[in-house]
């Protein structure tokens, strides 16, 4: 008789936890930057694999970390190149070197109601007191924000002004907040239906930075490798590059 | 070694520990003795930085300093400057983040003085000023000495408030525990280690002076 209730008790466990096993998912580690733009990608990609996406979404440096330390994600999509060659070193990466399927923007942001002349000659002036940037030691953006700087021949007479924020994110929040009167922030952030209606922008001349290109790697040995490459390629069919372009990100070619 | 920061965090948790008991007494002990009916209103608000978490907190700290606030405009002809990036924007964070730390275990040792003590000085003619210098504050120098250790280590601790209002800008803002999450950031574990062993040693110091000169004074009084 109790043979027969742990029997049946087994079978209905095995029943209920079998969903969980069949339910096929993706674990994905995405770059800050991507936050705006990723998750009707994301709908977009369930809805045509029946695979069901789920993105946490940190700064390059603390997804790159927890990946090596072993935390269980099957994708891992940068916002630089640097971060993804860092989980290839420590061998926890299916590839011997990151795919880049994006290349970020840089612009010069101000809110509507600060005043601020919005050109990178006006950061020279007075009239300019604190400019945000990412910081460079460790954020892409705060990195290519550094260089166009120096290759502007800015950095020097400018330094006093710049107030360091910890990722691309929380440099917009310092601008938006009227906190710092412009900001070196991405693209992606700047087309945010927020900070569109907040302020306006200028482009940092391409050739005043190295171009932030945004790598890819798939975790070494994880459950949902096959489906992360599929995500892969969804990611650069030229439609999705085309939906990504129209948020701020760039084709790489 | 980063001196500049270990200074700056030094001079922040004493600034913020110095403020919040000149603060923390009056409002302790109108905490203590009133019996108005918006006290536990009061003091549910002086609790509630607890609640938030120290990086939504910032959040709220960085837009009220900012010049779309009346306060934030205010406290810019005050001090004379923004104070968000700022080390007065610092202490102005810090002491709102450990304020709870001040106020409840004063309030807590207040409570525990003996009310027919104070009801004698009062009645000997004592002002409230009075009583509470000459009885409560000697009667309850345990629970100065607790606040004081409490704030001051949180306040070396702090991270998520300074992450949000101050900008990382050095000899200003950019304090130990941010010194840390930076190193770390960069994957410079060997010397983010360092620089945790030197802040959870200044706090480990600074924790064992204070309690041992609390028993001292409770073997005194024993």
């Amino acid at each position: 008789m109790s043979d027969r209730i742990a029997r049946t008790l087994a079978l209905s466990l095995l029943l209920v936890a079998l969903p969980a096993f069949a339910q096929k998912t993706l674990r994905i580690a995405a770059a800050a930057d991507l936050q705006p733009l990723l998750p009707p990608l994301l709908a977009q990609f369930e809805h045509e694999t029946g695979i069901h996406p789920d993105a946490s979404y940190q700064s390059s440096a603390t997804l790159a970390t927890q990946i090596i330390d072993g935390a269980p994600f099957d994708l891992f999509l940068a916002a630089d190149l640097s971060f993804p060659q860092r989980v290839i070193d420590a061998g926890r990466a299916e590839e011997a070197k990151p795919m880049p399927y994006a290349r970020g923007t840089l612009v010069l942001w101000t809110r509507n109601d600060s005043g601020a002349p919005l050109t990178l000659d006006a950061l020279r002036t007075d009239a300019i007191k604190t400019i945000a940037i990412a910081n460079p030691e460790h954020a892409p953006y705060g990195r290519a924000a550094q260089a166009a700087l120096q290759h502007l021949d800015l950095l020097n007479t400018v330094h006093a002004k710049l107030v360091i924020a910890e990722n691309i994110a929380q440099t917009a929040q310092y601008a938006d907040s009227g906190n710092a009167q412009v900001g070196f922030i991405s693209l992606t952030s700047a087309l945010t239906p927020r900070l569109k209606g907040d302020g306006h922008f200028v482009r940092v001349p391409a050739d005043a930075y190295p171009p932030i290109l945004q790598g890819a790697i798939v975790v070494r040995s994880s459950a949902g490798a096959a489906a992360a490459h599929r995500f892969l390629e969804f990611l650069q069919r030229p439609e999705t590059q085309q939906t990504l372009a129209a948020e701020g990100l760039e084709p790489v070619h | 070694m980063d001196l500049q920061a270990l200074w700056l965090t030094l001079r922040l948790a004493a600034t913020t520990t110095l403020l919040l008991l000149a603060l923390g007494i009056p409002l302790a002990y109108w905490l203590a003795s009133t019996q108005a009916r918006w006290r536990p209103l009061i003091e549910a608000l002086t609790t509630l930085p607890i609640l938030l978490p120290p990086t939504v907190l910032g959040f709220y700290l960085l837009v009220l300093l900012g010049p779309h606030t009346g306060f934030g405009r205010f406290a810019t002809r005050l001090f004379g400057h923004p104070l968000a990036f700022s080390f007065s924007g610092l202490v102005v964070g810090s002491v709102i983040y450990s304020l709870p730390f001040a106020a409840q275990p004063l309030a807590a040792g207040f409570r525990a003085v003996d009310a027919a003590l104070i009801e004698q000085a009062r009645l000997l003619g004592a002002s409230r000023w009075r009583t509470l210098r000459s009885v409560l504050l000697p009667l309850s120098m345990h629970s100065v000495v607790a606040a004081a250790a409490l704030c001051f280590t949180h306040t070396v601790g702090e991270f998520g408030v300074v992450l949000m209002i101050g900008g990382d800008i050095p000899g200003a803002t950019h304090t130990l525990s941010i010194a840390i999450y930076d190193q770390v950031q960069d994957f410079s574990y060997a010397a983010a280690n360092r620089t945790a062993l030197l802040l959870v040693s200044i706090s480990a110091i600074a924790l064992v002076l204070l309690y041992s000169r609390r028993s001292r004074e409770g073997s005194a009084r024993g």
